[in-house]
């Protein structure tokens, strides 16, 4: 019943992963957190959230 | 780096098993944090030349993933990184209440996605006709009205705004069913709504695990009962959407 029904194809995998692990979970602020590398982590989620936005425009008409 | 916080100690002998056999960023080593029964799953990480990439992140989701199917977690924002591992038990100790409750909320429990999407154009064009036929009935009635361009304007902007208030009308009436269906299987859910022109609801679902069934049924009842709309369901996930905690 579950392959029928829960969508597992690789595109929208990558999506809901992203906004899951670059937005949510726990968030540590402020001092206690370092940066490494000098990454920014919200120019990262950007980037990588627009690259996903193809994927998008491929949901909402359904050809996945 | 923090994977995430789990409710186990360090000397849990399935914790050792599970992070032996696995690898984090730039192939470190794993190595629990614990404070109490709570423990953080963390590795090492080079403050210079850490690639953060897609390919990194999707690594750090399916590590995530791994610990969920052994262990009740809270997963942690990717890339928070903190200085040493006292550091880090300092934090355990300092936030044991709020975790432990939050690990508490999500025991036994699985997250779900379920987006609807549809050809938003096509319902506001239903809509719009209804508007159309109301207004022009409505306009009728004023008698003593000559037609001019700024009667034209105020139509436009009505119908536009019926259109709109239909739209959400129908998207909050979808809600509430999708909302009455999911208390027979417990669910604890998040709705956003009319987040693109097509995306109309955006779903989340905190389910016990004995009820993944009932909800596939429940998603399946939908699509057939509403064949133009597009459900998409995804999971199960570990909790990120249902962790409230942030530390600072």
């Amino acid at each position: 019943m579950n392959e029928n029904v829960i969508d597992r194809s690789r595109d929208i995998t990558i999506l809901e992963v992203l906004d899951r692990v670059l937005n949510k979970g726990v968030i540590l602020t402020g001092d206690i957190v370092i940066s490494v590398a000098d990454v920014d982590l919200v120019y990262l989620g950007v980037k990588l959230m627009l690259s996903s936005v193809e994927t998008m425009e491929q949901l909402k008409s359904g050809k996945h | 780096m923090i994977y995430s916080i789990i409710k186990a100690s360090e000397e849990h002998a399935q914790l050792i098993a599970v992070l032996s056999g696995m690898h984090g960023i730039s192939n470190a080593d794993f190595l629990a944090v614990s404070y109490d029964d709570i423990t953080a799953v963390v590795c090492d990480v080079p403050k210079v030349g850490m690639v953060t990439d897609r390919s990194a992140t999707m690594d750090y989701a399916s590590v995530v993933d791994s610990l969920f199917k052994d262990f009740t977690l809270l997963p942690v924002r990717f890339g928070s990184v903190m200085e040493s591992d006292d550091e880090i038990r300092k934090m355990l100790q300092k936030n044991y209440k709020e975790i432990k409750n939050n690990l508490l909320k999500v025991e036994g429990k699985l997250e779900f996605g379920l987006k609807v999407f549809c050809d938003t154009l096509k319902l506001q064009a239903r809509f719009e006709d209804n508007s159309k036929a109301e207004i022009n009935v409505a306009a009728t009635t004023v008698s003593g009205q000559n037609n001019s361009i700024f009667k034209d304007y105020v139509n436009k902007k009505l119908i536009e705004y019926r259109i709109e208030e239909s739209l959400l009308s129908y998207v909050n009436s979808l809600i509430q069913k999708i909302s009455d269906c999911c208390t027979g299987i417990k669910a604890i859910s998040k709705f956003k709504k009319m987040l693109s022109p097509t995306n109309i609801i955006d779903a989340l679902f905190l389910i016990d695990k004995e009820m993944t069934n009932q909800l596939i049924r429940l998603v399946k009842d939908l699509k057939t009962r509403y064949p133009d709309l597009n459900f998409i369901l995804t999971g199960p996930w570990p909790p990120y959407n249902f962790v409230d905690i942030t530390i600072s």
